[in-house]
């Protein structure tokens, strides 16, 4: 007798309160013990509802209007509270801070057991054990916001895995961690569903990782379910990728390049080993040293540290001897692990921290003397979370907030409001609430309330973080044009991929320093040391630098032309 | 990141007493400061208790918060008492009349010719000391103590179970509350917005809007939070179990025991002896 399913959607339909669209559309979805589901598809598409629903979560707590019928382990989520679908059901969020609730690594994951009433004994067994399992023991008695971001969520995860559920629902569980937490998470819930039989439910962007590691995956397109099947399905159905706006992994692309290059036949493979085998098939190819773009040491620097040295009140050393010259017109890409001190250096430049040693200028002014509001003409700072930048009734009042110190004539006002207004594509929201419009939009908003002073130089602070990939291109694209009129763009991302159509040169931080400090190109073939500083090139270049250690392809595009008789640059 | 939090910044032979022992030391330190009116003696139990305060790893800009924030309070206590605290200070004394430390100008209107005593000047430390003692303690004892066990503690003195949890979930919710305050405003300055320059009218008006974002973020996070809670089988129902049960080890028993000790010889002391009284100090 085959073992029941340990989740099944019905005809599941679901509306949040005063909806009229739905959120979930006529779902049917089954689930064995061991399994690993992804959910992919565009933001709004309905993952994390569907996380919520397998929980009871929605909408025993949202409320609204349910369709259908889910279960988990047999119990209807409808029906049954949610603090005894509990026993049954992990949920780890996107967030790795905010799912935090106690004060201690230990009592994070008890926390759980206690309330389902677990005996101390057996909760201290399984506590150890989920520490155990996600590798967190010997940080017991940590607090939780001592530990890392990657730390945090592998903490998470124990939380949910203590619990013993027989499924766990993780929704976009790496979205705000670098390359190398991120693959920890991944390899952890390849092994718990291996060794322990618990199915998974992974929500995620990571398209590399859930090809490793998720056995079907769903397509979500508007709440319902657009596609079913194994990743090689999924992410080989181009149609189907450009529909629902779908990134396939980097040796997907790669390879399906090459197939409409005509230089293979087989079918794109999904997993990069299994990419790298693929390329014996292939003629070795040439060498593919685009050349470098010359660096403009021309232009006049506007951002410069010099031995910029700063610690936390902590004691935290998070910036360690940090020499930096951005010039004039260039666009640079910002990268390292969680905690490299980017954003800390990010922030000296706008005078929010004052180094402990070190100097730091900006337009060749020491900024010691400038104030934040002063220097706020010169750099535009667009953070990670739009909606911290957002505080009035509508996206012209928004827009027009950041010219009210410079105390300028109506008509000008207006005129300045217009021009940023049309740059960024929000014309027709003027009226509408900041608040209102979809992330992404947000994210344009706050742009455009930047760009309205007009400052030379942008800084946006992972802009990409929690948008699907035509989310993020969008705001990329913004960048590209702003960098064309001449602006000077810095851009910190754990993005790699999306990168190369962008930036001209990268810097690369780790523990507080400058690892490298090169071009985009160069960087991205020194795989080594982005792996020390735990980011993971795009497999493109992976698969580039094994055809040839001279073929320096980043894109899928570039790897094609550079089978193209006499290598060279792409067309 | 740094990120905020009240808690203490390490752990220390008081913070591992049980809650209950912590509440024992609170309330033999609040009844030696509310006992005591030696000035001596207050500002040595303030000192005592700024220095369990640090050496138990309460955060020193919390303590400097605290102390910006009580100023101009403690200023205005000073100033009450060495100028209008007359007969109470003479009765405390035993004097015919109090020492003047200076007399306002003659030509001031209102206050010209108003005398400053020593007497008042003394009162008036003596009870910031006491104000500022209470006020140390609260942190000493809540902030070295780790919520679960805070809990755990007041589930033990009969507090039911959600209230308590919702007691140092706000303790915790404050300083992230503050720092989406911190980040809104900052924002607004990252966008030219100069505070200072504003007049009163347009800076509040302005700042009233931080509440939108401000609101809007502890919402999401409070519906987080509620998400995180009830996924982990949080329902406030009987039943619930403890990893770390409190028991009374031997450090906090004894503590509980010296406490009352010294609650018993403060009131004795005070009593037969009058130790506390107020004094001037070098006075007679």
């Amino acid at each position: 007798m085959p073992e029941a399913p340990v989740a099944r959607l019905e005809n599941v339909s679901y509306y949040y309160p005063g909806a009229e669209r739905p959120a979930l559309l006529n779902l049917n979805l089954e689930l064995a013990a061991g399994e690993v589901l992804g959910l992919v598809g565009a933001t709004g598409a309905g993952k994390t509802t569907l996380c919520l629903a397998l929980n009871g979560i929605v909408p025993q707590l949202y409320g609204g209007r349910f369709f259908g019928r889910a279960a988990v382990a047999g119990l209807d989520t409808v029906d049954h509270p949610i603090h005894e679908l509990a026993r049954h059901v992990g949920v780890v969020l996107q967030d790795p801070e905010s799912q935090l609730v106690t004060a201690s690594v230990e009592n994070e994951v008890a926390f759980a057991l206690e309330n389902l009433g677990v005996a101390p004994d057996e909760i201290r067994r399984r506590v150890d054990e989920a520490l155990a399992a996600v590798e967190l023991d010997g940080l017991a008695r940590k607090h939780p916001h001592e530990l890392s971001g990657g730390q945090q969520q592998r903490l998470a995860l124990a939380a949910a895995l203590a619990q013993r559920p027989r499924l766990v629902v993780l929704d976009e569980p790496t979205a705000q961690l670098d390359p190398r937490a991120s693959a920890e998470v991944f390899r952890l819930v390849r092994a718990l569903s291996r060794e322990r039989g618990t199915a998974f439910v992974v929500a995620s962007h990571a398209a590399e990782e859930l090809a490793q590691t998720a056995g079907r995956i769903a397509v979500l397109s508007r709440g319902g379910l657009a596609a079913l099947g194994s990743p090689e399905e999924i992410f080989r159905d181009e149609a189907l990728l450009r529909r629902e706006r779908i990134r396939p992994p980097g040796v997907t692309a790669a390879f399906a390049a090459l197939r409409a290059a005509g230089l293979t036949t087989r079918p794109p493979p999904v997993q990069l080993e299994e990419g790298l085998a693929a390329l014996r098939e292939l003629p070795p190819g040439r060498p593919f040293a685009v050349p470098e773009a010359p660096r403009d040491a021309g232009a006049p620097p506007v951002l410069v540290a010099r031995d910029l040295r700063f610690a936390y009140p902590d004691g935290t050393r998070a910036l360690d001897g940090v020499d930096l010259v951005v010039r004039r017109g260039e666009y640079v890409a910002l990268l390292g692990q969680n905690g490299s001190g980017k954003s800390t250096l990010l922030r000296h430049f706008l005078h929010l921290l004052e180094p402990s040693s070190g100097r730091v200028e900006v337009e060749g002014r020491d900024v010691a003397s400038r104030r934040v509001t002063d220097l706020a003409r010169s750099i535009g700072y667009v953070s990670q979370n739009p909606d911290r930048q957002i505080f009035n009734p509508t996206v012209e009042a928004e827009v027009a907030f950041s010219l009210l110190p410079l105390r300028l004539p109506a008509a000008e006002r207006a005129a300045r409001v217009d021009r940023a207004l049309g740059a960024l594509g929000l014309l027709a929201f003027r009226g509408a609430h900041p608040l209102s419009l979809p992330k992404g939009d947000r994210a344009r908003v706050v742009v455009a309330a930047v760009l309205v002073m007009d400052p030379a130089v942008l800084i946006f602070d992972e802009p990409t973080i929690g948008q699907d990939e035509a989310g993020a291109r969008s705001i990329l694209e913004v960048t590209r044009q702003l960098h064309r009129e001449g602006r000077t763009v810095v851009v910190v991302t754990h993005h790699l991929h999306l990168m190369p159509d962008y930036a001209q040169r990268v810097v690369i931080m780790a523990q507080g320093r400058v690892l490298a400090d090169t071009s985009l190109r160069a960087a991205y073939h020194a795989v080594d040391l982005l792996r020390t500083a735990h980011l993971e090139p795009p497999q493109a270049a992976l698969l580039a630098r094994a055809l040839h250690p001279d073929n320096w392809a980043l894109t899928p595009e570039e790897l094609t032309a550079s089978f193209a008789a006499g290598g060279g640059p792409p067309p | 990141m740094n990120r905020p939090s009240l808690q203490a910044t390490r752990a220390s032979a008081f913070s591992r007493l049980d809650f209950r022992a912590k509440l024992a030391v609170f309330a033999a330190a609040s009844v030696a400061a509310v006992l005591w009116n030696d000035p001596r003696l207050s500002l040595g139990l303030m000192l005592a208790t700024l220095g369990a305060c640090l050496g138990a790893g309460i955060s020193r800009g919390y303590l400097w918060l605290m102390g910006r924030l009580m100023a101009p309070f403690f200023l205005l206590l000073l100033l009450t008492h060495g100028f209008f605290n007359v007969q109470y200070v003479l009765r405390l004394t035993g004097h015919a009349h109090l020492t003047p430390l200076f007399t306002l100008p003659a030509r001031l209107p209102l206050v010209g010719g108003m005398i400053f005593s020593a007497e008042g000047f003394y009162y008036g430390l003596n009870v910031i000391a006491k104000s500022m003692t209470l006020l140390l303690l609260v942190p000493l004892c809540v902030f070295t103590t780790d919520p679960n066990n805070l809990v755990v503690g007041l589930v033990r003195m009969r507090v039911p179970y959600p209230f308590a949890f919702a007691f140092t979930s706000t303790l915790r919710f404050f300083p992230l509350l503050f720092d989406e305050v911190a980040s809104v405003i900052e924002a607004q300055r990252l966008r030219g917005f100069a505070a200072e320059e504003l007049g009163p009218v347009a800076r509040v008006r302005t700042y009233a809007k931080v509440a939108v974002p401000v609101i809007l973020g502890a919402l999401f996070k409070a519906q987080q939070v509620e998400v995180v809670l009830q996924s982990r089988g949080f329902s406030g129902r009987r039943g619930r179990t403890y990893l770390h049960d409190s028991r009374l080890g031997a450090a906090s028993a004894a503590t509980i025991a010296l406490c009352a000790l010294a609650v018993a010889v403060v009131v004795v002391l005070r009593i037969r002896l009058h130790l506390g009284a107020f004094v001037v100090p070098g006075g007679t």
